[in-house]
Parts: structure tokens; C-alpha cells; sequence
């Protein structure tokens, strides 16, 4: 009879070794990795109204960063945000909502006003796609450079150095996805495709299901 | 039908025993390397085009260097290529001590290596693929960073160097 118990017990051990195999080899859940805590923050936006991190609770918000004087076509920047923007049906969204923030880095020129002729000059819907800045630099610093790693700097003159990049904050102010240059599959169609494996996770994982999400993280089954 | 104990040598009972605590040792050392120490595997950190890496002025590495990406952090883009000649861009980095330093590092033609002397980071430089590391430099000094894969004729002459200032 112990010897029955053993055999079983072995049954058990190997057949739980397969499932974890099978399950991180065809991979049926795929997620986002959750990179690190976005920074928290207290801008100001093209309105002169406070834009801060806490009232983007529960919305996906799609980051980039730039500055108003940047030479055309600065980076297709804009470009991959209204292309975002047009194809966010594609993406299957239910009613979780999506915030496009652009923070500017050079706050001496990018004053309010400034921001909102260059939201109306690109064509942007104001209302899903904000622009704002902080006049403390320091602090403008911390939340780019060390918040969301982006690297920029000023050279004088209005001209400023930095590496293009967006980055995609879930809402419960988790960094999921980072852009920074990817010649292959255009940004546009990886941002697209992320907000709809990060919506699924959201509105599937609840109960049972929420374990094999957990799982999925663990065995790092991340979204190509 | 009552099952015969089975025969084992001594001899080869001993060395499976040995196998057995060795498989769980390593086992053990890889955990412990991995989750209590926080070893990091140079993974693929993404995919580029390694026909214009070097020269479409979206990508990091058609300007390769250091950036401070806020105090005491930097962001390093070097580039690996054998043409026109087997050299890294930059050929030097400066950082202060205490420095943590990311490493970005692609090729625009063969296979590279790049590896830091007297850290633990050796990785591969893949064409089409970002290899990213992270190293803190505590003690003031040179690293020289050397091509650990022969990639042609030039292979022993590729190498850069990092200095850290006090």
C-alpha cells in the first residue's frame, strides 16, 4: 500500500514538472512584465490645470517626451501618438480608457500657452492627449530621468540632446512597456498590440484565472 | 509475487548518491545566484535593423556614448563593428565612482563579443540584437572592455576602455 502511495506521489511530482514545462513552452497566457513603479508627479498641463499621477489611476496612459522646439520630424514622435490614438479601437479596449501624455522637458519656453498652440498646430484631441511641464527643473529631472529613465539634456541655445522613447503605465501605476527604438515592427503596432494583451489580463484576470495570470508572470511568458 | 530487493554495487550506489547531492547543489548555487544575489543574465533587451543601427538618425547608436540619465546614472550606447575597422564606439568612456552604469550594446556587422575586465560582465553583441547589462562602478580605475569573439583579421585590436574617477 506504501509502496502504491510512492509510486502515485512520483505520478504527482512529474506530472506537476510537465505541466510547468508545457506551460512555459506554448505559453497560453501571455502578459506584460511589470518593470518597476512609475514615478508619481505634479505637472502642469496646456491648460494651466494640475496634472498628476494619481488621477491617472485605472486609465492606461502612453508617455513620450519632448519639447516644443524640436526640429521636425523630431523623431516621428507625434506621429506614432496620433497613430495610436486613430487605431485604439484595434486594440479592444472595453471601457478602460487611455491617456496620452506628453511631458516637455524645457519649461523655460514650453509655458502653458506654448503647449496649447502646439497640441492645436499638431491636430491632437486635447481631451485624450495632454501636454504638460514643470517649472522646477530639478524635480522635471527626477521624474524623466530617474522616474521613467529617459535620457535628455540641455545643450544651450534651446537645442536639447535626448533619446526618443514612450512608455506604457498600466493603471495601477506599473511601468508594462517601454519603446526605444525599434527598427523591426514599428512602435504604432507594438503599442496597439500591448494595450490589448494589458486590457485582456485586466478584464480576465479575476478568480482562478487570476492564478494563471500570476503564473504567466512568473514563468516570464511576456508578450513579444 | 514479492518483488527481489534489487542488487546494487556499492561502488555505483556511492556514486549516485553523489550525483544526486551534486544535482542538488548546483541547483541550490543557480537559485541562490539568481533570486538571493540578483545575478542578471544579459538577456536580448530587443530587436533592431543591423543594416541601418549605425545610421538612421532615430536609433541611440547612430550617435553612440554616454548619457546621464539622471545623477549618477548613465546610459551607455556602444556600437560593435568590423567595417571599417574592428573598433567599439565610443573607444572611451568616463564616469565618476559610485556610477551605475547601463549598457546597450548592438552590432552593425558580424558577431562581437564585449566583455568588461575585472567584472562580471561578458555577453554576446548579436547583430539585430540589443545585449543590456548593468554595472555599478565602485573603485576608481581603468576597465578595458575587449572583443571576446572572434569576428576577423582585426579581433585583437578591438578594445575600449572605461575609466572611473575618483
Amino acid at each position: 500500500m506504501n509502496k502504491y502511495l510512492l509510486n502515485g506521489l512520483y505520478a504527482l511530482f512529474a506530472i506537476l514538472i510537465i505541466l510547468a514545462f508545457a506551460f512555459k513552452l506554448f505559453q497560453p497566457i501571455k502578459v506584460l512584465p511589470r518593470m518597476q513603479l512609475a514615478p508619481a508627479f505634479n505637472l502642469t498641463d496646456q491648460n494651466d490645470a494640475r496634472l498628476t499621477s494619481e488621477e491617472l489611476r485605472g486609465k492606461f496612459v502612453l508617455y513620450n517626451f519632448t519639447y516644443v522646439n524640436c526640429p521636425a520630424p523630431c523623431y516621428n514622435l507625434n506621429k506614432t501618438m496620433q497613430e495610436v490614438q486613430s487605431r485604439l479601437s484595434e486594440a479592444q479596449l472595453g471601457d478602460i480608457q487611455v491617456e496620452f501624455i506628453t511631458i516637455s522637458f524645457d519649461p523655460d519656453r514650453d509655458s502653458p500657452t506654448v503647449l496649447r498652440t502646439y497640441a492645436d498646430s499638431i491636430g491632437s484631441d486635447t481631451k485624450q492627449w495632454r501636454f504638460a511641464t514643470n517649472t522646477n527643473k530639478a524635480l522635471l529631472k527626477t521624474i524623466i530621468g530617474s522616474g521613467f529613465e529617459t535620457y535628455y539634456e540641455d545643450k544651450g541655445e534651446g537645442k536639447f540632446a535626448f533619446d526618443p522613447s514612450f512608455v506604457l503605465v498600466d493603471g495601477w501605476g506599473i511601468v508594462r512597456a517601454e519603446y526605444r527604438y525599434h527598427a523591426e515592427v514599428s512602435d504604432a503596432d507594438r503599442i496597439i498590440r500591448h494595450l490589448s494583451v494589458l486590457a485582456e489580463e485586466v478584464r480576465n484576470s479575476t478568480g482562478t484565472a487570476k492564478l494563471a495570470y500570476e503564473a504567466a508572470h512568473l514563468f516570464l511568458c511576456y508578450a513579444p | 509475487m514479492s518483488a527481489q530487493p534489487m542488487h546494487i554495487h556499492p561502488y555505483e550506489r556511492n556514486w549516485m548518491v553523489f550525483s544526486a547531492v551534486m544535482l542538488v547543489l548546483f541547483a541550490t548555487a543557480v537559485s541562490v545566484a539568481a533570486f538571493g544575489m540578483g545575478i542578471q543574465v544579459p538577456a536580448p533587451e530587443q530587436r533592431v535593423d543591423p543594416r541601418i543601427v549605425a545610421t538612421d538618425p532615430n536609433s541611440p547608436w547612430s550617435n553612440p556614448g554616454l548619457r546621464e540619465v539622471s545623477p549618477g546614472k548613465y546610459d551607455a550606447y556602444i556600437l560593435a563593428h568590423a567595417i571599417p575597422v574592428w573598433e567599439y564606439l565610443p573607444k572611451e568612456i568616463t564616469v565618476p565612482a559610485g556610477s551605475s552604469v547601463s549598457f546597450y550594446v548592438t552590432s552593425s556587422d558580424v558577431q562581437h563579443g564585449f566583455k568588461i575586465q575585472d567584472t562580471n560582465a561578458n555577453f554576446m553583441v548579436i547583430p539585430g540584437q540589443v545585449s543590456k547589462l548593468t554595472i555599478k562602478f565602485n573603485k576608481p580605475g581603468t576597465y578595458n572592455y575587449i572583443c571576446t569573439e572572434y569576428c576577423g583579421s582585426g579581433h585583437g585590436i578591438m578594445y575600449g576602455a572605461i575609466i572611473v574617477t575618483p
